[in-house]
């Protein structure tokens, strides 16, 4: 029975157009037992490759084709965990040492790892057919020898390849002589680089991506035929019928390959404990000193599920990781950074009582399961929330300290072909030119949401493209077939692996793009599959913005906050959410979640979790969120799917919200353990197989026929569980966002200032821009300075005034103006005050003109003299003035005159009102003025225009007509093809519906203008405002506007 | 009148549209646009006051201007607008050879001392439009004592207008800043200044202002305030020469044509016989009739994608220049007979390449070669017979496919280096040859293939998969020997792809005495469906 022992997988990065999963299903339904997978330079496949190939019943060899520095490649497969444990570590030294993307070995290096490791003698680029191409016959037998003594005879297999080309049955004529004459054995093999014949096509685009040609000029680089697929082992017996050995020892190889990677030999590390006391013991002495901290001495609840977790904890030995995390936290909490646990581990009391959660999981009854269970038999997730920027970085670099170089490293994030860029890049090789490229690009449309009537067709039609045309059907017929291979390995945000001992032994390490980073070859998901423990320390740009403002409050409200101490019943925070006065806040600030908050009129902490969790795609797409509001204010009875989950759901009214309630469900109604539920779960998410999803489901409803739950009732809880649990957002970590959610509500209602000028110097970030972000603090009374040269800092700042607490905005808003430069500018500064334009020009000569002219026209510069006050546009004139060179002959003349030049009269008018705002707008996209509506309002008045105030008090159905500048545009795949508009002026903001119908008509109108004069139907229910689009019109007033959030 | 220096400038407004609407007058009274762009999107670039009024704006793309029923789209003509440029020169040189050419649309003229042929500037002025006129083209003409005054008041105002000597800066003073052109930086830096009229610019301080932006803002200065003084940069006669003939009746006899066609290549040729130059190369392009499927259709998307056989072009590149009009229009009747148009044609555009006159001999030492001329002719003799594509020297393609070569164009130069040069690379693409091994060529007998061109059909008979017996061209045998299939495919991206199998048999014919042995190279179109003889091995 032929085995296929070399085959390359899309892994290949772009020398293979198959999917690891892809290959394994063709091996098993071609009815082979078993395959090797040897990718170039990698593991990168191979957990894919494996857990497919287990998940189907065959067997999964692992390998690698090794390039050497000569330029052949050793196709390597692995024995033993030895071979596997030499594999990775000679691909790390090779990775490790080059730059990204590059690496070779030599062959010395070979000689010290070849233990556990067959080698064969390869396909066209392997090291037979290099010595053939260089040094002929004798140079063959060389080579053959040379691998002889390197790998041992019994481990050389010359390799015989069939694809019908006359050049490579020359090649094998002299590969079997010599194989004859030095007795060693041959091997039939097919060289794979796709599944199916059809692939080839995919891989000759490949090829011209990694040679940088197009197809009609890649000649001979492509490939000869389409017979690298996977062949049945019939065709193959077929090919090789003259060389029945070869085939035959196919299956004797596959019998020596006994490595799988359920052989890892992953560990993860000792926490070293002080006094050689046990992990588990230190464990529980931290647990006990944290319960008592948070939960007090003597709470019994608390006790018995703490016991309980430490119980399962010890029984899986995972104390070491636990305090690894907590270890993290610790370094963390000691340096000043914040950081919050979130994901299920919010769900163990454990973690609340070691400070790495702040959600108390027994005072909300929040599921453990869901975050360790006996069955499930892999590590628990827990990550880490820390403060974007420098601050996560420190925490990355502790980690890294801790563990050594090759016992941490980031995991991988593999970047596939996706969308634009896979059309872009196809596009270019099918020769489109660039024009038709970027159209044909834009056809993959960048709508999050399409109706029925864009079919390709009608896209085609639209942009004036010819649908019989043979190539544009080649285009996307590729792109589809393109979508999802891996394009190149990148690095993932957050996650991290740690290992005890050698991570290189474990998985090939790489250098990332980013210095002083190493990663693994494998994602975060294939590592997780693989039971390697990672932590994801994830920046949070809140966090950040909580971070900074908590040092601003310090330093001018001169109080401490503490995150974990706030009040939990804030009128303030309560009244602001109720009204949806929540612009930048945490998770709840977005035109759904402010549509949906005053019927929820959130009044306590649970409240927020449950408005966090709400406007997702799990409870929309399950049509969860109106029974539970109308529920709520009382116009639905409350009513169970089933007694018997009355408990489980009746916090969330008996309508399901989360994933915890589902598994719930799941143990309650159909008697799943924790564990199974959890499966369940899993057999939904995200890597759904139809017929494990039905194999749950049929387990499902025998457990609920078991329990005595038929019928309807039974269709009810199944409908829930499976709309429900792909999307559906735990409870957990809904409760910690909420505690973010409510901490930025908090510090917003109380500290407006530190809050504000946090926001601002963490953009970009949430939801709005921050001109937005400004004009809602002015209306919330804050004040704000314009950039100034002489006061502002790069940052945004807090200044003292009589009337309280102010905002200087900072340079870092000043567009195009450098960094490095500003700093330059402060340093001088302190220094000496400048005391002219031209003195400005002297003292920072990195300075540019176009820096400087930005400078002047937002009004930066107007009290850079202390003589006199300039208007703009004088400080133009002078920039103009002093960024030209004097010449040799006067600079003299220029330097002593320096100060009567600044003080000189400019012939130029000031500028007016609104020609003040559009220099704000263009030089910084903000402005501390009046908002753009402002001066309109007489005149928008006579129009009948209502400002985004008196909606509210409008009667409901009313017509009205506002107008505003467009401050984000969204189309939800949820929403049916209807689009949201935020229309702000000086008053607030107007939310806008408009119908599928009317978007179609005015499409351009709506997606090119700045401004929009809208008239419709008001709608005011439950004190939710919007009005219903009935006729949209530009409204021209400036071209100053703040772009705004587009779409998404 | 005063011998005083007076200047005219000329300015065709809406330039893009006139240009068409100078072709096809009707057009003028119809709702018109003229879009522009690289093909899926086409934008608004033009358009007249009709199409306006009924809402089509600059910028539109062509999709929205199609909802406009009765507006009339026309896709910008760069050519037309050449010959509009031309003929607004032809209009200037009837007044005074001393002609600036500002602009395609836009052209500066010296009519000082005119008076006495035209009359006063007024005179002038109005002569300037009437005579653009007759040209089909609508000028806006101003005469000015300054030029640049002239250029820029033609360009802001309609009709005739006449600035009278030191009221320049009056008629200057209200008109915005861009009219003077500026840099985009100077424009940059007047935007934000605030300085939108020329008025504006015009009152700021001189020195102050030359401190600021330099001398280029100074001069816009006294440009704005009708100061500045320049002379004209006269335009320099042009080195292209074209002719165009438009038919009434669609021809589509060659001896009718041949008589045109020699017209217009006397006329070439005499005109640059006068400037001592010969023709290089002759372009010559026919419009074509609309075939009968395509009359009804109008629709440009359609021949956007499908580009229907409207136009044809047969081209003439010389080994070496002549002004030899006859030879020219032998090469040209001898091209149009052996690939001769397939519709009457209507218009004829011929262009010609100017070159110097072939002055040196050849060297002494360098062995004859035929006469260019004559080598050229005889190359289209045959061309006509064989057909273009099968005239030439062969050069190998780099691609899988065994035998793809093209046909490159045949000179003497090339042809000792081209020999050589794809000698060489076809040893190294020969499938026959063990390029991979050069110890194997030495060790096996080299045997040469003698290809089929074209290849001959045969029949083959299968036994399983290996080939059993052949025949073709009558002669029949037994395969004794089957070497094969050496598998290629490729081109999967075209609309004809190409997949083959060849095989190396050994056949021994039947029927012959003594047994004839023969070994061929066979191969199986898999897209046919046919097998083919190669070639036969020697």
């Amino acid at each position: 029975m032929y085995v296929e022992l070399h085959a390359r997988s899309a892994f290949s990065f772009l020398e293979g157009a198959a999917t690891p999963e892809q290959l394994a299903s063709t091996c098993s339904s071609l009815g082979m037992t078993s395959m090797t997978l040897l990718d170039r330079d990698g593991l990168y496949g191979a957990p894919r490759f494996y857990l497919a190939a287990q998940k189907i019943g065959i067997r999964a060899h692992i390998g690698a084709e090794v390039t050497c520095v000569q330029g052949w490649r050793y196709p390597l497969l692995v024995t033993s965990p030895e071979g596997y444990k030499n594999l990775c570590r000679l691909i790390t030294r090779m990775k490790l040492r080059a730059a990204k993307g590059e690496g070779a070995v030599e062959t010395k290096e070979l000689e010290s790892a070849s233990g556990g490791l067959i080698c064969l003698t390869g396909g066209d680029e392997g090291p037979l057919a290099y010595a053939l191409r260089t040094a002929g016959r004798e140079g063959v037998r060389r080579c053959l020898e040379q691998l002889s003594v390197v790998f041992g005879r019994e481990n050389v297999y010359v390799e015989l390849q069939r694809h019908f080309s006359i050049e490579e049955e020359r090649r094998n004529r002299v590969a079997i002589e010599l194989a004859g004459s030095l007795h060693l054995p041959l091997l039939a093999t097919n060289g794979v680089c796709h599944a199916l014949p059809v692939q080839r096509e995919i891989l000759d685009v490949f090829t011209c991506l990694r040679h940088h040609r197009v197809l009609s000029n890649a000649g001979r680089l492509l490939s000869c035929n389409s017979e690298r697929y996977l062949k049945s082992p019939l065709q193959m017996n077929a090919l090789f019928a003259d060389l029945p050995e070869a085939i035959a020892n196919t299956e004797e190889l596959a019998a020596r390959l006994q490595f799988t990677l359920k052989d890892l030999g992953y560990k993860f590390p000792i926490y070293s404990t002080p006094n050689h006391q046990s992990q588990m013991d230190f464990l529980r002495d931290r647990t006990r000193d944290g319960m008592i901290h948070r939960y007090g001495a003597q709470n019994e609840r608390a006790t018995l599920q703490i016991q309980r977790e430490l119980a399962l904890i010890e029984k899986l030995d995972l104390a070491g990781y636990f305090l690894i995390v907590w270890d993290i936290v610790r370094f963390c909490r000691e340096n000043n950074i914040l950081v919050q646990g979130r994901g299920s581990a919010a769900n163990s009391a454990v973690c609340y009582s070691l400070g790495i959660t702040a959600v108390d999981p027994v005072g909300m009854n929040l599921l453990f399961e869901r975050f360790l269970s006996e069955e499930r038999g892999e590590w628990p997730d827990i990550d880490l929330d820390l403060p974007s920027g420098d601050q996560r970085e420190r925490a990355i670099q502790y980690v890294y300290e801790r563990y050594g170089k090759l016992g941490a490293a980031m995991t991988a994030n593999v970047i596939t072909y996706r969308g634009k860029s896979a059309a872009r890049e196809i596009g270019k090789v099918l020769s489109f030119d660039p024009e038709t490229l970027n159209r044909l690009a834009s056809l993959v449309s960048a709508w999050e949401y399409t109706d029925s009537n864009d079919t390709l067709t009608r896209q085609f039609k639209d942009a004036g493209l010819d649908l019989s045309n043979h190539r544009i059907l080649k285009f996307f017929e590729l792109c589809q077939k393109v979508q999802d291979l891996p394009r190149h390995l990148g690095q993932h945000s957050g996650g991290m692996v740690v290992c005890q001992g050698q991570l290189d032994s474990v998985v090939p390490l790489e250098p990332a793009t980013m210095p002083g980073r190493v990663v693994v070859q494998w994602d975060k998901e294939d590592c997780a599959d693989m039971g390697i423990v990672k932590v994801d320390l994830l920046g949070l740009g809140m966090m950040a913005v909580l971070e900074d403002s908590i040092q601003l409050i310090r330093a001018h409200n001169k109080e401490e906050i503490d995150l974990g101490l706030l009040p939990q019943d804030d009128e303030k925070v309560y009244s602001a959410l109720q009204r949806a006065d929540t612009i930048g806040l945490f998770q709840v600030e977005s035109r759904a979640q402010m549509s949906c908050l005053p019927r929820l009129k959130p009044k306590c902490f649970y409240d927020i979790v449950v408005q966090v969790a709400i406007i997702r795609p799990g409870p929309i797409v399950g049509k969860m969120v109106h029974p539970y509001l109308n529920r709520r204010q009382g116009r639905e009875a409350v009513e169970s799917l089933h007694p018997s989950l009355e408990s489980t759901l009746s916090r969330t009214l008996g309508v399901p919200l989360f994933q915890e309630q589902l598994l719930r469900i799941a143990m309650i109604a159909a008697g799943f353990s924790g564990g199974e539920a959890e499966e369940l779960r899993r057999a939904f998410g995200f890597k759904r197989s139809e017929a494990r999803m039905k194999e749950v489901e049929i387990k499902l409803r025998h457990g609920m026929e078991n329990q005595g739950i038929i019928g309807g009732t039974q269709d009810k809880i199944v409908q829930a569980i499976t709309s429900f649990a792909l999307y559906g957002f735990p409870e957990s970590h809904a409760a910690s966002f909420a505690l973010i959610a409510y901490a930025s509500a908090f510090l917003k209602c109380h500290y407006l200032a530190a809050f504000t000028a946090a926001m601002l110097n963490n953009q970009p970030m949430g939801f709005y821009q921050p001109a937005t972000l400004i004009k809602d603090a002015q209306r919330h009374g804050l004040k704000f300075k314009p950039i100034d040269i002489t006061r502002s800092q790069w940052l945004c700042t807090i200044e003292e005034s009589a009337e309280g607490l102010l905002v200087r905005v900072g340079l870092r808003y000043v567009k195009g103006l450098r960094k490095e430069t500003a700093l330059q500018i402060l340093a001088q500064r302190n220094r000496q005050p400048f005391t002219s334009i031209e003195d400005l020009k002297q003292r920072v000569p990195h300075l540019q003109k176009d820096e400087m002219r930005v400078l002047a026209s937002i009004g930066a510069l107007n009290f850079i003299s202390s003589k006199a006050r300039m208007h703009r546009r004088s400080a133009l004139w002078q920039v103009e003035r002093a960024g030209r060179p004097a010449g040799v002959l006067f600079e003299a003349h220029v330097r002593t005159d320096d100060s009567d030049r600044s003080s000189l009269f400019s012939p130029l008018d000031p500028m007016n009102d609104q020609e003040r705002l559009i220099a704000d707008f263009h030089g910084t996209g903000l402005t501390t003025g009046h908002h753009p509506m402002t001066q309109h309002r007489v005149h928008l008045n006579r129009s009948g225009v209502s400002p985004a105030s008196r909606l509210g008090s409008l009667r409901d159905g009313s017509l009205v007509r506002v107008a505003g500048a467009v401050i984000v545009r969204q189309r939800p795949g949820t929403a049916k093809g209807f689009v949201f508009l935020s229309l702000e002026d000086e008053t607030g903001v107007a939310n806008i519906i408009i119908t599928p119908q009317l978007f179609e008509r005015d499409h351009t109108v709506v997606v090119h203008n700045s401004f929009l004069m809208i008239e419709g139907v008001l709608q005011n229910q439950d004190g939710v405002i919007s009005v219903k689009a009935g006729i949209i019109k530009p409204f021209h007033l400036t071209s100053a506007a703040a772009p705004a959030h587009d779409f998404h | 009148m005063s011998p005083a220096a007076l200047f005219a400038a000329i300015y065709v407004p809406n330039f893009i549209l006139q240009a068409i609407g100078r072709c096809e007058p009707e057009l003028r009274t119809r709702p018109l646009a003229i879009i522009d762009g690289p093909p899926p999107t086409y934008q608004v670039v033009a358009l007249n006051r009709l199409a306006e009024i009924l809402g089509v704006a600059r910028g539109m793309t062509k999709a929205a201007v199609t909802q406009f029923a009765h507006v009339t789209i026309r896709t910008r003509c760069r050519v037309r607008e050449e010959a509009a440029h031309a003929a607004l020169l032809d209009v200037a040189w009837s007044i005074t050879p001393r002609v600036e050419d500002a602009a395609p649309d836009t052209l500066l003229i010296d009519i000082s001392g005119l008076t006495t042929l035209f009359g006063d500037a007024e005179a002038i002025a109005s002569e300037i439009a009437s005579r653009a006129s007759t040209f089909g083209m609508n000028v806006q003409a101003a005469v000015s004592a300054n030029v640049e005054t002239a250029r820029i008041v033609a360009r802001a105002l309609p009709g005739p207008t006449i600035v009278p000597e030191g009221q320049e800066r009056r008629f200057l003073e209200t008109l915005p800043v861009s009219m003077l052109s500026p840099r985009q930086e100077l424009s940059d830096i007047f935007e934000r200044w605030g300085v939108t009229t020329c008025k504006a610019l015009a009152s700021l301080p001189v020195l102050a202002l030359s401190e600021c932006v330099g001398q280029e803002g100074v001069r816009l200065q006294a440009i704005a305030s009708g100061k500045g003084i320049r002379p004209l940069l006269l335009a320099e006669p042009a080195q292209h020469f074209e002719e165009w003939f438009e038919l009434d009746e669609a021809v589509d006899d060659l001896e009718a044509l041949s008589f045109l066609l020699g017209r217009l290549l006397d006329q070439l040729s005499v005109r640059l016989s006068a400037r001592a130059l010969s023709i290089a190369a002759v372009r010559v392009n026919f419009e074509l009739q609309p075939a009968f499927d395509h009359a009804f259709d109008t629709s440009c998307e359609l021949l956007r994608v499908k580009p229907s056989a409207r136009t044809f072009s047969c081209n003439l590149e010389l080994p070496v220049p002549t002004r030899d009009s006859k030879l020219l229009l032998k090469l040209l009747r001898l091209r149009l007979q052996s690939r001769p148009p397939d519709a009457p044609i209507q218009k004829i555009r011929m262009a010609a390449q100017s070159s110097l006159a072939r002055v040196t001999q050849g060297a002494l030492f360098v062995p004859t070669a035929p006469d260019p001329d004559k080598l050229e002719l005889t190359i289209a003799r045959i061309a006509s017979v064989v057909g273009e594509r099968n005239v030439g020297s062969p050069q190998l393609l780099d691609s899988h496919r065994s035998d793809a070569f093209h046909m490159q164009k045949f000179s003497i130069a090339a042809a000792g280096v081209n020999t050589s040069e794809s000698a060489a690379k076809h040893f190294t693409n020969n499938n026959l040859q063990n390029s991979s091994d050069h110890h194997s060529t030495t060790e096996a007998p080299v045997i040469a293939l003698h290809v089929f061109r074209p290849p001959v059909p045969a029949r083959v008979r299968l036994q399983g998969s290996k080939p059993a017996f052949a025949s073709f061209q009558g002669c029949s045998g037994k395969v004794v020997h089957a070497s094969g299939p050496w598998r290629s495919s490729g081109q999967w991206w075209e609309d004809q792809p190409w997949q083959e199998d060849a095989w190396d048999l050994e056949i021994i014919f039947s029927g012959e005495s003594p047994a004839r042995h023969g070994l061929y190279r066979f191969c199986y179109d898999g897209i046919q469906e046919k097998w083919l003889v190669r070639g036969v091995y020697d």
